[in-house]
């Protein structure tokens, strides 16, 4: 095994475990402020698709991707308003949306691709930081990145900042822990849930973005598979701690990795129990067999003054 | 939005009423939709209903989808009278398709008299998906984790765990003459196949049905005329007080669990031995959820999940033949799905006033 | 709205000087639907004052500290503040205009630090930690309270983050600090604390308004004593320390116009040996370190009714709790019958011939969406079991019978529990636990709570009715009338000690009187 190869791994390790991380962090503020998001797949697969097609309508990538990410906000705002405003079920509703979406995605991409299903999308440019890509041997292959990976990377160390640092950081803590400590400070419970499900749509658009814009250059149906769903088990197996959802993400990501790296040093094993690792790492975590597991108080439970 | 009047519709027509509203609102949605796309309403509608009951054989295909719904769907009804809430149908429907067709290709029942060959398999599908279902109850009660959470993890763990099976030539894999062996496995002795309930090849409708028939008035029975039954909505209405009543309590949940879960496993036979007849990648495929949405449109009846999973399963046949003959996508069908879950959620509220559910 | 500290000084001098009292309410009352809660009520707070409310649990005094905070509205009378009319819209309105108020339950989040809970909804944009933390600082030496700022909620102990409440409450430098009952779950050196603190505060000319059932702080801390009962004041003491016994009388003497106890019944069945229960040296420590039941011991024989008298909140529902088998004791045991059961599931606990009757009826004693017929049974269904079924039939008829004889009222047996009135629920608890085989034992807390007067009386015959079977009967009550009628002998809980116990006969109600306010004999 040579250093050269371990690159290829790391950086694939990275470039897999982006989308994780971006859609990862979105839903982590939106579990702390108390909301769980469970249409993550959702969003991503509306941005993925947004973007994949505002990408190829325009030629620009670039308005791809903010399309893409503002195409999920809706589809947050549904799930906030349901969660929220009508107190529904978190689950049921989040199940649902994510069955619109997909079929929703499904049925518009073939209506405007039709036959021309893969068709290849401008799609975004890598980038690499100046002085860490001339590393000899692995600088090329671990840091030659989607730019979009850079940029999610500053996002996730500003949302760290705003969480721990700020008064609306410490209020969204607040909401998903004790609502009702919010309520009699004089904060709106509800509008701080709201912007926490918004934040976590626009990163889950960001997320799908990347694959379809970013990695793939492409959009296929129900491309995320799964994947939103990663997210939320990389956040219970981070125990709800952002520095240990990033972790989290990127072991999940060297799992997905593992699918080319293993074979090519020869040793053989099956995908699907690498593409189940990150599942059960997640029922070890939330067993409560690697320590207790501290979810915020008031995750779906919806508050009313009473 | 003052629904109030709803206060006074008599409860026993309040109850189908609000799902059965949501189904039309979901459906207009639906065809209006098809006429968007620019594909012809009457040509879509026509071969949606050629597909979903326009031979015997479409009845027939249709009903046995329907099976695999009921079952899923009575399970989550079960366990939701013990407020809890299983998502992970499709993993149970994953693991219980390995069972069964494990024990048709190799378990040596093939020969095995009076019907055995084909109920043994299913008894193991059964209790493969009881096993997948009663760890997350055993979680809830050792550990208190959430249900959701811990069955949506299985459910992702069994269908790759599926995948994993079917890749494997030293599992479940078809020997491969070559590399382009396709991933699955054997086809299971036709003496483990269901037997169809009207002999008739041409209408394939299998014993599932009379044996859900049964199954579903059972649970019915089970929850409102047994011990176990009372003890498990106790559980469910106030755990507290069925405590100090003496009720047991870590039991009661665990086995509401694994009953959810053994019914999920047996859809996964009814479809391995009724359907398909060999396990193959994407075996499970969204029925699980679909089951899934079943059990929440019922609200609690066993007779609401034989009427969803009807309407499931001719939705799902209907939408497969309308995409191959008036080429809408049967992405159409989810869509449909997704409206009447979410018209479903918020229409809770207003039921919430006016009885416990 | 800020105050300066020396603004506000200057104005509270200046009304003090007048002799203006600064909070005026006037005939105040206040009705929720049909129950008055509060009637006729005057009080005035003077600045830089302590005044306590006394009284006991139900006599009206949180529905006054939220009329004063702004919680609810009255529905008669009117407030002033400062000689203007004073109608706070909510509590953010009552803080603007300088009252603040400490709640029994706190709304603090546990896995954040004090002056996280402290920034929460005052600050703006980047957090300053350090500057908050100077100021708790300087409010620490301002008025004596002990607080670390960066400690996490989830590390303090009761007494602290009370503390850090009252920091909350002192940070918007109010004119009046209300505080609900504060000392109920506090260790005796954290009260003695939290009092120094009150007299630190009220020497910085802010009033406070103490709501209180104890004896003790009245006399260390009180200027004056407003005592409420049945809503209405029936006594005030602007000299508390010389008149402390009457004022415990007032808090416990009946409101004028309430019927009279009726006379205890004559027959007495003779106590036999038998001990029934046995209570050894039994504590209860809760999760926050605080001991809410302490050495309990007692003995209750055949036939016999122990009445546990005590203002609620004393230890009553963790002493139920340990004996109806719901939560395990932290020290010490009980016996029913010779048998050991502490610690006990509650299966085993009713299996050895003990009836509950909860205080809490809808959280543990029955379940409102089955029928009466399933909850006459809820804890013995099994006994209707044939070949896994229930015999539903049998069960009817059986629940008939006791319908019968425990005259509830319902449309039937298979009316849903819930629809059932207060009182015909309650027989039908008392229907389940009183026909219990083989009986010994009945616990009952807080059983008339909320019944009319018919349903009170059928209680009472039916907890008679088992003494004269040879059954002992614990009874938990806070209303010290009942127990007079009722029990045979009393014991008194206070702070989760037994203060002492003396036979259930009129003339002792100053001697209980005084126990329940904390008064060692």
């Amino acid at each position: 095994m040579s250093w050269e190869m371990m690159a290829v791994f790391i950086g694939s390790t990275i470039r897999l475990a982006a989308p994780l991380l971006l859609s990862a962090t979105g839903e982590l503020v939106s579990q702390r402020a108390g909301v769980l998001n469970m249409s993550l797949e959702g969003m991503m697969l509306t941005g993925a698709f947004a973007g994949a097609l505002a990408s190829w309508y325009t030629g620009n990538p670039l308005i791809g991707l903010l399309f893409g990410t503002l195409a999920a906000l809706p589809v947050a705002l549904l799930q906030a308003f349901f969660s929220i405003t009508l107190k529904a079920n978190q689950i049921v509703t989040g199940i649902g949306i994510n069955i619109l979406a997909l079929g929703a995605t499904t049925l518009a991409y073939r209506e405007i691709f039709g036959s021309r299903s893969s068709e290849a999308i401008p799609g975004l440019s890598k980038w690499s930081p100046p002085v860490l890509r001339d590393i000899p041997l692995w600088g090329d292959q671990v840091f030659d990145q989607v730019w979009l990976l850079y940029l999610g990377g500053l996002i996730i160390l500003l949302t760290a900042l705003v969480m721990h640092r700020t008064a609306l950081g410490l209020a969204l803590h607040a909401c998903g822990a004790e609502p009702r400590a919010v309520d009699k400070s004089g904060l709106s419970v509800a509008r701080l849930r709201y912007l926490a499900v918004l934040f976590s749509g626009l990163m889950a658009g960001l997320a799908g973005c990347f694959i379809s814009i970013g990695d793939i250059h492409t959009f296929t149906e129900g491309m995320t598979s799964g994947a939103g769903y990663l997210a939320i088990a990389a956040i219970i197996f981070g125990n709800w701690k952002l520095g240990r959802m990033v972790l989290a993400c990127l072991l999940f990501g060297a799992a997905a990795a593992l699918k080319f790296f293993l074979p090519a040093i020869g040793i053989q094993v099956p995908n699907a129990l690498l593409i189940m690792l990150p599942y059960v790492l997640a029922l070890i975590a939330v067993a409560g067999l690697i320590g207790r597991q501290t979810a915020p108080g008031s995750l779906a439970q919806p508050y009313s003054r009473s | 939005m003052s629904l109030s009047f709803l206060q006074r519709v008599p409860q026993p027509l309040l109850r189908p009423l609000i799902p059965l509203t949501a189904v039309l609102i979901a459906l207009l949605f639906g065809v209006a939709l098809v006429a968007a796309t620019g594909a012809s309403v009457s040509e879509a509608l026509g071969a949606f209903a050629e597909g979903a009951w326009g031979s015997p054989y479409a009845i027939a295909a249709s009903i046995n989808r329907s099976l695999v719904f009921a079952l899923v769907g009575i399970g989550f009804v079960l366990a939701e009278r013990a407020r809890l809430i299983n998502v992970g149908g499709e993993g149970q429907i994953a693991v219980g398709g390995i069972a069964a067709t494990a024990v048709s290709l190799y378990g040596g029942v093939a020969d095995l008299p009076l019907g055995l060959a084909f109920i043994l398999p299913l008894l193991a599908a059964a209790l493969a998906g009881g096993l997948w279902g009663g760890l997350p109850g055993v979680l809830k009660v050792k550990a208190g984790t959430n249900e959701v959470i811990s069955t949506l993890m299985l459910s992702f763990i069994g269908i790759w765990l599926l995948y994993w099976c079917v890749q494997s030539s030293a599992l479940l894999r078809q020997p491969m003459s070559n590399s382009g062996t396709l991933p699955e496995s054997l086809e299971i002795p036709s003496s483990t196949m269901l037997p169809f309930f009207f002999g008739d090849p041409s209408m394939p409708l299998h014993v599932g049905l009379p044996a859900v028939l049964v199954i579903g008035p059972l649970v019915a029975l089970v929850l409102w005329r047994t011990l176990f039954g009372m003890h498990l909505r106790s559980v469910g209405l106030n755990q507290q007080a069925a405590h100090r009543a003496g009720m047991p309590i870590a039991r009661t949940l665990i086995l509401a669990m694994f009953i959810a879960g053994a019914l999920g496993g047996l859809a996964g036979g009814f479809m391995l031995q009724g359907e398909q007849y060999s396990l193959k990648a994407g075996f499970s495929s969204g029925f699980g959820f679909d089951g899934l949405v079943v059990g929440l449109l019922a609200r609690g009846s066993i007779a609401g999940v034989f009427a969803g999973a009807l309407l499931f399963g001719f939705l799902r046949s209907g939408g497969i033949y309308m995409e191959m003959v008036a080429q809408v996508p049967s992405a159409l069908v989810l869509v449909v799905q997704g409206v009447i879950i979410l018209t479903l959620a918020a229409v809770t509220l207003i039921n919430r006033r006016g009885e416990a559910v | 709205m800020e105050h300066s500290a020396s603004a506000m000084h200057q104005s509270q001098q200046h009304a003090a000087k007048a002799g203006q009292p600064w909070l005026q309410l006037e005939s105040i009352g206040k009705r929720f639907g049909s129950f008055q809660a509060l009637q006729d009520v005057a009080l005035q707070i003077r600045p830089g004052e302590i005044q306590c409310l006394l009284g006991e649990n139900g006599a009206g005094k949180s529905t006054l500290c939220n009329l004063i905070f702004g919680v609810h509205e009255p529905t008669a009378g009117q407030m002033l503040l400062d000689g203007g009319v004073y109608q706070p819209q909510g509590p953010a309105d009552a803080f603007a205009q300088g009252i603040a108020m400490v709640h029994q339950h706190f709304s603090l989040v546990s896995d954040l630090s004090v002056v996280d809970n402290l920034l929460l909804g005052q600050a703006h944009g980047f957090l300053r930690r350090g500057a908050m933390a100077d100021r708790v600082a300087r409010l620490a030496e301002q008025y004596g309270l002990q607080l670390d700022p960066h400690a996490l909620i989830s590390t303090l102990s009761v007494g602290e983050r009370q503390r850090v409440e009252i920091v909350k409450c002192l940070m918007r430098e109010p004119r009046l600090l209300v505080l609900d009952e504060p000392t109920a779950v506090l260790l005796p050196d954290e009260i003695d604390a939290l009092l120094r603190v009150c007299r630190r505060v009220a020497a910085q000319g802010c009033s406070v308004l103490l709501v209180t059932h104890k004896l003790a702080e009245i006399k260390q801390v009180a200027d004056r004593v407003t005592v409420l009962r049945g809503g209405r004041i029936v006594a005030h003491s602007e000299h508390p320390a010389d008149e402390l016994d009457a004022l415990v009388q007032a808090m416990i003497q009946h409101a004028p116009d309430s019927p009279a106890p009726p006379a205890a019944a004559a027959s007495r069945s003779t106590r036999l040996q038998d001990e029934v229960l046995q209570v050894d040296g039994l504590g209860v420590t809760d999760v926050q370190g605080v001991t809410r039941l302490d050495n309990f011991t007692l003995v209750l024989n055949r036939g016999e009714i122990i009445g546990v008298a005590g203002v609620e909140g004393n230890g009553q529902s963790e002493l139920a709790s340990v004996l109806s088998g719901m939560s395990s004791p932290s020290r010490g045991r009980f016996f029913i019958n010779g048998e050991e059961l502490s610690g006990a599931s509650p299966q085993a606990v009713t299996r050895a011939g003990v009836g509950v009757v909860p205080e809490d009826r809808h959280a543990t004693g029955c379940i409102t969406d089955l029928s009466l017929a399933e909850n006459i049974f809820l804890n013995r269904l099994h006994e209707f079991q044939r070949w896994g079924c229930l015999d539903r039939a049998a069960m009817r008829a059986a629940a008939s019978e006791l319908m019968r004889r425990f005259d509830v009222r319902a449309a039937s047996v298979d009316s849903r529990f819930g629809g059932l009135s207060g009182g015909n629920q309650q027989k039908a608890v008392l229907a389940r636990e009183l026909t219990l085989r083989n009986l010994t034992c009945l616990i009952a807390s807080q059983p008339t709570r909320g019944l009319d007067v018919g349903a009170v009386q059928a209680v009472y015959g039916h907890i008679r009715a088992a003494r004269d079977q040879g059954v002992g009967v614990l009874l938990i009550s806070s209303e010290l009338d009942e127990l007079l009628t009722v029990a045979d002998r009393i014991v008194v809980l206070y702070r989760g000690r037994i203060m002492g116990s003396c036979p259930a006969q009129p003339d002792q109600r100053a001697r209980i009187g005084a126990m329940m306010a904390g008064q060692t004999p």
